[in-house]
């Protein structure tokens, strides 16, 4: 068992004592006539209470540091903490997605810091540890990486870390300079709808419509500025020496200029990436890359919105990266049939005409005038804009992969492998029936769907949209099916295992079928032998390290996901209910394994 | 490997959906009455006139909609298609299925209705629901998707 870092107890101490003093002070400065000592002995009094808090302040501390004990086995991780309530955690491994570390100015002088464990699907992070020194934490990372790759082949020698992608001082420049923080913005209004007498009052008396159109536009480049000013620094020192590296199976990701970020994202987990850009990128040949886990995508709870796995480079680089993740070649977008202009064209002429009849009724209603017909002038741009949108629009059937293509002021590629997929979902709205139109979405069991956009192949034709439907399920199947053939016809090399034995020996081919039926029926009775073979799962995610680059290197490099990809939909429900010890014990069958076989140890 | 047609839902259904829709209609009649009565009084047609008219529609919706309803077991996949102003169509492959409820709510129990609930991990179309089935069509329908489920592993392994 190991210890936390001592200088955890210290820095917790004043963690914890500010907190309290905050809350003290604030209690005194607003209410400092209730307080009973305030006589001449009132002094005496407080600096006694305030000695006493910080005795116990410490003392618990004390007490928290020696009651905390953790350990790394080689297929569980061990947690004992608690001063008062006991609690005794063990993580398996193979559900550990995540391993993130976190330092801020402070832990970085004093060489600490901040550990989490995520696992699938899990709204909360599974363990936290407070406070380990950088090394122990960075070995924890690299232990649990190797630990996970290694179950079935202890005497794999260690893979060199390969640096994918390492943000220049240029592109660090770019990021800031491309970025908008709308958050600034939206707080400002909150704050400026408070204090509307004082906005108004800068506005001078008697200067009637053109001035006050003035002042409007002055306020709005401020606040465009500002925003954009805002935007910069926090990308920045998001992003600040941004280093990307493929460590075996995982990528490694190191960011920020004050919090230093160190995360690691398990390749195998990966359920989609997404190359997204905005006419300016465009124009500069520029694009951002995110890639999503089941239920987790890193850095999510600290900065929403700076997710990305690579928050710039040229196109090119980021397609390279991309593929080097999952091999999907270079698509060949369909798009969209030639009728669907004319949809968007309609479309844009009656968001149009809305805005023009508002501003009219607005006119009527209001003295003066103002210029309603304005919009009008924006007549010419429909046909474009409506071009352009039909443009950038496509999907493409790769052979691994499918690849969905949309929007034009914020353009996303998204690449979903056919194994990936769940549900295959086919809607028609009214208005797209009217134009033989289908919109197909590939459903698949990442996070950022929730809140974004899910692949979808929009406003194809009706009879395509059949077509793409039978096509995604049957190609989803056949790629399953081709899956579980490369496990095992072709075992990691390395694995201990001869060749022969995991091919021919029934036995094993049972155990890999049951391996296998873990992604579909989360729920019921072959989960207890989940546990035991998805080690192999993980040696199959560890030979595609030798292969890669290979044409089929990603379906192998895909091992054990789907089964993570249906805990976390079932962690998703569990972790609704209790806290988080009961999520991993409930959610997942083979966890409360483990955790039987720790109580009869 | 046995393939069905579409199947369509129970009619008894109809019922549950019509019900639904004459009491939002009744809901809001309340309401557009409780305005009439206390805040400022409508013309005399509007208050009929409105109830009658979200009632019509929602019995033409709950009928559209039992029409434009039907789910078929496929050879590996669930397949559904449902909606009125907006048809969508799922395909849930069944190595994708992680677990099959069938469910009763009161209403339906009176009147001898059932649902199968089919959960995947997808982050949309994470569950499946099929109404109006009889309890032992829905037993059925879940037993049988879940035996479908767990071959559909097992064999595509082999």
């Amino acid at each position: 068992m190991t210890k936390l870092s001592p200088l955890s107890v210290p820095y917790r101490v004043l963690q914890r004592g500010g907190s309290i003093l905050f809350a003290v002070l604030f209690a005194v400065a607003s209410g400092a006539s209730a307080i009973p000592f305030v006589g001449v002995a009132g002094p005496l009094v407080f600096v006694g209470l305030a000695g006493v808090l910080v005795l116990l302040v410490v003392a618990y501390e004390v007490a928290y540091y020696e009651r905390y004990e953790y350990e790394l086995t080689t297929d569980t991780f061990d947690i004992r903490s608690g001063v008062f309530a006991r609690r005794n955690r063990e993580i398996p491994l193979r559900r550990i997605q995540n391993v993130d570390i976190r330092r801020n100015v402070v832990q970085r002088v004093i060489g600490i810091a901040a550990v989490d464990f995520e696992t699938a699907g899990g709204s909360e992070t599974e363990a936290a540890i407070r406070f380990v020194s950088f090394e122990e934490a960075k070995r924890l990372q690299a232990e649990i990486a190797r630990l996970k790759r290694d179950e079935s082949r202890p005497t794999e020698e260690d893979t060199p870390a390969a640096e994918l992608f390492a943000l220049s001082t240029k592109e660090l420049a770019l990021v800031g300079a491309l970025s908008f923080d709308f958050r600034v913005p939206g707080a400002l209004f909150v704050l400026a709808s408070g204090s509307v007498p004082l906005l108004t009052s800068l506005v001078p008396d008697g200067g009637g419509l053109p001035v006050l159109f003035g002042v409007v536009l002055v306020l709005f480049l401020g606040v465009v500025l500002f925003s954009w000013a805002a935007g910069a620094v926090v990308a920045i020192v998001n992003y600040y020496g941004f280093g990307l590296r493929r460590v075996g199976d995982e990528l490694q990701y190191e960011r920020g200029l004050l919090q230093r970020y160190d995360g690691s994202i398990p390749v195998d987990k990966v359920q989609t990436l997404t190359i997204e850009d905005n006419p300016l990128k465009r124009y500069f040949g520029y694009a951002t890359l995110y890639i999503e886990t089941a239920g987790y995508a890193p850095g999510q709870g600290d900065s929403p919105g700076s997710q990305a796995a690579v928050p710039l480079a040229t196109r090119a680089r980021v397609e390279r990266l991309a593929n080097d993740i999952e091999s999907f070649g270079s698509p060949a977008f369909d798009r969209p049939p030639r009728r669907v202009r004319r949809r968007y064209a309609a479309r844009y002429l009656i968001a149009l005409a809305a805005v023009t009849g508002v501003l009219f009724g607005v006119d009527a209603v209001l003295p003066g005038s103002i210029p309603w017909f304005a919009a009008v002038g924006l007549l010419p741009f429909v046909p474009v804009a409506a071009h352009y949108k039909w443009k950038h629009r496509g999907v493409w059937l790769g052979p691994n992969h499918v690849v969905t293509r949309n929007g034009v002021l914020k353009r996303q590629v998204k690449i979903v492998p056919y194994y990936r997929i769940q549900t295959i979902i086919d809607t028609r709205t009214i208005f797209q029936r009217r134009w033989d139109l289908a919109t197909v979405t590939a459903d698949t069991a990442g996070s950022l769907s929730l809140v974004q956009q899910d692949a979808a192949a929009v406003d194809v034709d009706a009879g395509e949209a059949d077509r793409l439907r039978t096509a995604l399920d049957s190609r989803l199947l056949t790629a399953l099916a081709e899956r579980r053939q490369t496990h095992r016809r072709r075992p990691s090399p390395g694995a201990w295992e001869p060749e022969p034995d995991r091919g021919a020996e029934p036995a094993s081919a049972t155990d890999e079928a049951v391996t296998d039926s873990d992604d579909g029926s989360g729920g019921s009775d072959d989960e207890e032998a989940s546990g035991g073979s998805s080690d192999k799962e993980a040696s199959g995610g560890g030979s595609d390290k030798e292969a890669s680059g290979g044409g089929d290197d990603e379906e192998a490099s895909g091992g054990g996901d789907d089964e993570e990809a249906s805990g976390g939909g079932s962690d998703k429900e569990a972790s609704g209910g209790g806290d988080g010890a009961d999520a991993v014990e409930d959610a997942e069958s083979s966890d409360a394994d483990a955790v039987e076989d720790d109580s009869d140890d | 490997v046995e393939v069905d047609r579409v199947n369509r839902l129970h009619p008894r259904v109809q019922v549950v959906w019509i019900g639904r829709a004459l009491l939002l209609a009744a809901v809001i009649g309340a309401v557009v009455t409780a305005v009439d009565r206390l805040a400022f009084s409508l013309p005399s047609p509007v208050v009929p006139g409105v109830v009658a008219g979200l009632a019509l529609l929602g019995v033409g919706h709950a009928i559209l909609r039992y029409r434009n309803w039907g789910y078929e077991v496929r050879e590996d996949s669930l397949y559904l298609e449902r909606g009125v102003l907006t048809q969508v169509r799922t395909v849930v492959p069944f190595v994708r299925i992680q677990h099959v409820d069938s469910s009763r709510g009161p209403v339906q129990r009176l009147l001898g209705l059932a649902n199968v609930v089919v959960y995947t991990a997808g982050s949309r179309g994470a569950d499946v629901s099929v109404p109006g089935l009889t309890p032992d069509g829905a037993d059925d329908l879940r037993e049988r998707l879940r035996r479908l489920a767990i071959r559909a592993e097992s064999e595509d392994a082999v």
